[in-house]
């Protein structure tokens, strides 16, 4: 191990996982199930990383380390170079406020109007300035709910609330925002709609992004690099850099000259990676 | 044509005051007494002052044990939420106090309390704190983990998780625990004074019935009757208030595929 070489080449990494393991119900070394194991990974600044994975490969336990809801049982996680989370370190979610989530189900607040739950993270500090407020009027603009903002969520279909909680994690502002397939209950339409929505706001707010998600299809047209994490316990095998210029269309993504190979590099990789 | 139920139901309510009127004209009104007695001597207790004498014991006992049994319930159960294990142990030894059935234990509050109204309200409180402490855990048991996940993201403190979180989570539930408990307060209260006491609505009725006036017997139980009637709706205006996020329709809703 040389730290100096180790520091410059991760330079401009924002979110640094190192040696990251994750083992349920720890104990004799016979009893261990581990769901990760040294995985290594390094998202840059702005960087839109895509999360591809056999099932049972640890996809969302990686989100949830991330988000420091679930403790990692080995290696640590270094934000902004500096180690935030770790083997023997406890879990400390929201520390920082560096750390959105959207999350499979919307978990919107179903006693709160959707304005309000789009603020609730922002009061939860206080009392959020005014720039904050208008952020905040801008994203749920943005997002097509001005209309709605005083209903409650379960007067809304399913992608309007997907709309409302992307909406809400937005406008807490974190530099890292974590999704754990948010797209994968929505019809296809409402999809399509949805991710070029996500683009359009990625390159507005210059967010780094982390998105689990199943559909290849979605993993090349919405990142600038996909990871592939298989077998049990996960591991990366394979990074892919995705070179298609943006802007892009994810409803034509496949037209792209280069999609071809992505998609059977990928394919190939889930599916000889799922066997141990 | 919308059918109107409440026609049906006051067509009903008046044919049974027939039948009792009816009754009592037919066989004598001194086991049974009469719709019109009854209402003559509400009344005349009314005017003189007699029934807000004794129901503001009754009102007072029944609100006084109302909140000395559903606070500490719902605090307790609140207050459980982190600690299983203590929860099992509690809920372990709750369950052997719930079965006991509550009027049995009037002896020992009188002994405890005097004849006054201390022991009502004892009585009061131990019925209701079983009621609201088993419906608030199942609303803290039924909180959304994601939910609380997500908001723990968002860096809220303990507090904050209670306060935004759990707190709303539990009130549908607390809301069903307190629509039952209305009537057991009243309830309990009056069988307090039934059992021992010189004022109230039970008492009212226990000396009706020891004076064989059953008119007076009667007056109590209307009363007692539109009192948790009038109690239930109160609460069902509150809970309609409290909870509008779960029915809302606002003014301005549009139909979803507008």
């Amino acid at each position: 191990m040389r730290p100096e070489t180790h520091a410059v080449a991760h330079a401009t990494a924002l979110l640094e996982l190192q040696k990251l393991g994750v083992c349920y119900d720890p104990g004799p070394a016979a009893a261990a199930h581990w769901v990760l194991r040294d995985v290594d990974l390094a998202v840059h600044d702005g960087e839109f990383v895509t999360l591809m994975g056999s099932s049972g490969a640890g996809k969302s336990t990686l989100l949830n380390v991330v988000a420091q809801t679930l403790a990692p049982s080995a290696g640590r996680i270094v934000f902004n170079g500096r180690t935030v989370g770790g083997e023997g370190m406890p879990a400390q979610p929201g520390s920082g406020r560096q750390i959105g989530y959207v999350t499979q189900d919307d978990n919107l607040l179903p006693w709160r109007t959707v304005w309000d739950n789009v603020m609730f993270p922002l009061t939860l500090a206080g009392r959020p300035a005014a720039s904050d407020v208008e952020r905040a009027r801008r994203l749920v603009e943005q997002v097509g709910l001005a209309q709605w903002s005083g209903h409650y969520p379960h007067q809304l279909s399913g992608g309007m609330r997907k709309r409302a909680s992307l909406a809400r994690t937005l406008a807490y502002n974190p530099p890292v925002v974590l999704m754990d397939e948010p797209f994968g209950a929505l019809d296809a339409e409402t999809r399509a709609q949805l991710q070029a929505d996500l683009l359009a706001l990625w390159a507005s707010e210059r967010k780094t992004i982390l998105f689990v998600t199943h559909d290849i299809n979605e993993a090349i047209a919405l990142g600038d690099r996909v990871v592939v994490l298989c077998g049990s316990p996960g591991r990366v095998v394979l990074e892919r850099h995705l070179d298609i210029p943006r802007p892009r269309d994810p409803e034509t993504i496949f037209k792209a000259p280069t999609f071809a190979g992505h998609y059977d590099a990928i394919r190939g990789c889930l599916r000889g990676g799922g066997r141990p | 044509m919308v059918h109107r139920s409440w026609i049906d139901r006051a067509l009903l309510g008046a044919a049974l005051l027939g039948a009792w009127e009816a009754a009592s004209r037919l066989l004598g009104a001194y086991w049974i007494s009469s719709p019109v007695l009854v209402a003559q001597r509400i009344a005349s207790m009314a005017a003189n002052g007699d029934l807000w004498f004794h129901g503001r014991f009754t009102l007072a006992e029944a609100f006084g044990g109302f909140v000395l049994g559903a606070v500490p319930g719902c605090m307790l159960a609140m207050a459980l939420r982190r600690h299983p294990l203590v929860r099992e142990a509690v809920l372990g030894v709750a369950g052997i106090g719930y079965g006991i059935p509550k009027t049995a234990m009037v002896p020992l509050f009188i002994l405890w309390l005097g004849v006054g109204p201390g022991a009502k309200v004892a009585l009061v409180a131990t019925a209701i704190f079983f009621i609201v402490f088993y419906s608030t855990l199942d609303g803290v048991r039924a909180v959304d983990a994601r939910l609380l996940g997500t908001v723990r993201v968002f860096g809220a403190t303990e507090l904050q998780l209670l306060r935004h979180v759990v707190w709303p989570a539990v009130v549908p539930y607390l809301f069903g625990g307190l629509r039952v408990a209305v009537p057991y307060a009243i309830a309990g209260a009056i069988v307090g004074e039934i059992i021992s006491s010189n004022r109230g609505l039970g008492y009212l009725a226990q000396y009706g019935a020891s004076d064989f006036d059953t008119t007076l017997v009667f007056v109590a139980l209307v009363t007692v009757m539109g009192v948790v009637l009038a109690l239930s709706a109160a609460l069902s205006r509150l809970q309609a208030r409290w909870l509008h996020w779960q029915t809302a329709q606002p003014a301005g809703a549009r139909a979803l595929g507008a």
